[in-house]
């Protein structure tokens, strides 16, 4: 595997914008002095620091799992989910527009790439929130003996970045930046009809129509089909043992020619059992209890545990 | 996604660069002289407008290396642009130089037309076009971008001024921005000799 890209190593630092505006979504790089390369490097690091802070292993990034603010997530860079961010990554030549923070407003992003002149690269990403949230405040600045507002746009750095890309993956600090910036709704949204005939080739006995129908509308349900897909557990899927935990889990299902219909009513529950999100334990005799996971992992997985659960 | 247009910023630094362009121009002005302006002015202009520019480029390129505003190009094909310095001496050398300004109206006019030319180079991104570069051993390439999927790459394509004899294609360059379509790369410092390295 290779080795994590040495921000200190890095001898060229680009910095750029993500823009959203009547021309679409556009990335440009902004030219910037030496100072603001520190800085950008010391975000790095210091976003570095921050995924080492965070308890145990990094765990690989799923789409249905519920996440705190700051997590250490990682994602595969052939993952499909990375793709978006990959593209910012992997882009030549990005368009340089010094005027490209004329409309802040537009900003949505913002972005650092670093090179070490050898090959090795590192793109580092941060959700614009902080940064033109200044331009909102009325900013005093002392000049010769009197306060005076500052007329001139202002823009803030953050202290870390929200996920950082290099050989080795994503590595992604919050989950929510990393969705925003990725735009996962709508890849996930996109990739709902492939998702479905993936799980389809192995759950051949079950009817996915309305399971699809249901998912154009609801980016949830499409977030579960990823999930489910990306966790490839469904080829040795057991009808008779699916029908049973549905039953013990509340799921309506009906079975008509065989295939096995989902009750539109229990849509989000019968892709929380595929999903693994649904169980039921008895620890007291003749009162077995329902549970739905917000967060989970395998047990006996080196990474980190799962979050709490809520009762059903 | 991808972005083929691009305003060209930095328009009075262009302008600088393209009269920067135009030097060698006042200095055969400024040795042939002219009936109608007296060479004291004629020479203080001249001079003027050869120093002025070639400062400005000189505190252009300073500048860039000082704050270290650089970028990485990839090379998609690399376009050799050393005849550009015939277009350079067409369009500008030898039709301002032989016109006789005998007459205020003959001087006003010469002025005209070549106020049209620094437009058009202005205009065509052609600040570039340098004597000085070539003189200094640099070549002008035009670098046109990788063929590539990524909706995001740039596709505009990029002049690179650089001391290096051919680029090839995928080849990364790290080099200076000058304008947003011009960048310069510099000539790496070579030591005086391998012994002194050898003891450093």
């Amino acid at each position: 595997m290779p080795a994590p890209f040495d921000p200190n190593t890095a001898t060229v630092i680009e910095f750029g914008v993500g823009i959203d505006d009547r021309r679409g979504q556009r990335f440009i790089l902004v030219p910037i002095d030496a100072d603001i390369q520190a800085a950008l490097r010391e975000m790095v690091i210091t976003t570095r620091e921050e995924m080492k802070g965070v308890e145990g292993n990094p765990t690989t990034y799923d789409p249905s799992q519920k996440y705190g603010a700051q997590e250490h997530l990682f994602l595969p860079l052939n993952d499909e989910l990375a793709a978006n961010v990959l593209k910012i990554h992997t882009a030549t030549n990005l368009t340089s527009e010094p005027t490209a923070l004329s409309n802040p407003v537009d900003v949505f992003c913002y972005f650092a790439r670093m090179s070490d002149g050898k090959g090795h690269r590192l793109t580092a990403i941060r959700r614009a929130t902080t940064f033109k949230g200044v331009l909102k405040s009325r900013l005093l600045q002392l000049t010769t003996d009197a306060l005076k507002l500052v007329q001139e746009k202002i823009f803030k750095l953050d202290r870390d970045f929200d996920l950082l890309v290099d050989e080795t993956g994503v590595n992604i600090l919050r989950p929510a930046g990393f969705e925003f910036v990725g735009a996962l709704e709508g890849a996930m949204l996109a990739a709902m009809p492939n998702n479905i005939k993936a799980i389809r080739a192995d759950l051949s006995y079950v009817d996915f129509t309305s399971i699809e129908d249901y998912a154009k509308h609801h980016p949830r349900a499409a977030r579960y089909l990823a999930s489910i897909r990306i966790q490839q557990e469904t080829k040795n899927i057991d009808k008779g043992y699916l029908k049973k935990l549905c039953k013990k889990t509340g799921v309506q299902v009906s079975e008509v020619n065989g295939k096995l219909v989902v009750d539109e009513g229990s849509i989000m529950d019968f892709l929380g059992v595929l999903d693994r999100r649904l169980y039921q334990v008895e620890l007291v005799k003749g009162s077995p209890e329902s549970f739905r996971a917000a967060s989970r992992s395998r047990i006996g997985d080196t990474s980190r545990g799962a979050s709490p659960s809520s009762k059903r | 996604m991808s972005n083929t247009t691009q305003s060209e910023g930095l328009k009075v630094a262009r302008l600088l660069m393209v009269l920067s362009s135009i030097s060698p121009l006042f200095i055969l002005w400024a040795i042939r002289g002219s009936k109608v302006v007296p060479d004291s002015y004629l020479i203080a202009l001249c001079a003027l407008m050869v120093t002025l520019p070639n400062l400005f480029l000189w505190l252009r390129i300073r500048a860039a290396k000082k704050h270290q505003v650089r970028r990485e190009l990839v090379v998609g094909s690399a376009e050799d642009h050393r005849d550009h310095l015939l277009v350079y001496l067409f369009a500008m050398l030898l039709p301002f130089y032989p016109i006789d300004t005998g007459t205020w109206r003959d001087f006003v006019a010469l002025i005209s037309a070549l106020a049209f030319v620094v437009f058009l180079f202005w205009h065509l991104n052609l600040h570039y076009m340098n004597i000085v570069f070539a003189i200094a051993g640099y070549r002008v390439f035009t670098i046109l971008p990788p063929k590539d999927d990524n909706p995001i790459s740039g596709r505009v394509s990029l002049v690179l001024i650089t001391p290096r004899t051919s680029l090839l294609s995928g080849e990364r360059v790290v080099a200076y921005r000058l304008s947003d379509t011009v960048y310069f790369e510099v000539k790496e410092c070579q030591p005086r000799s391998t012994l002194t390295l050898q003891q450093s």
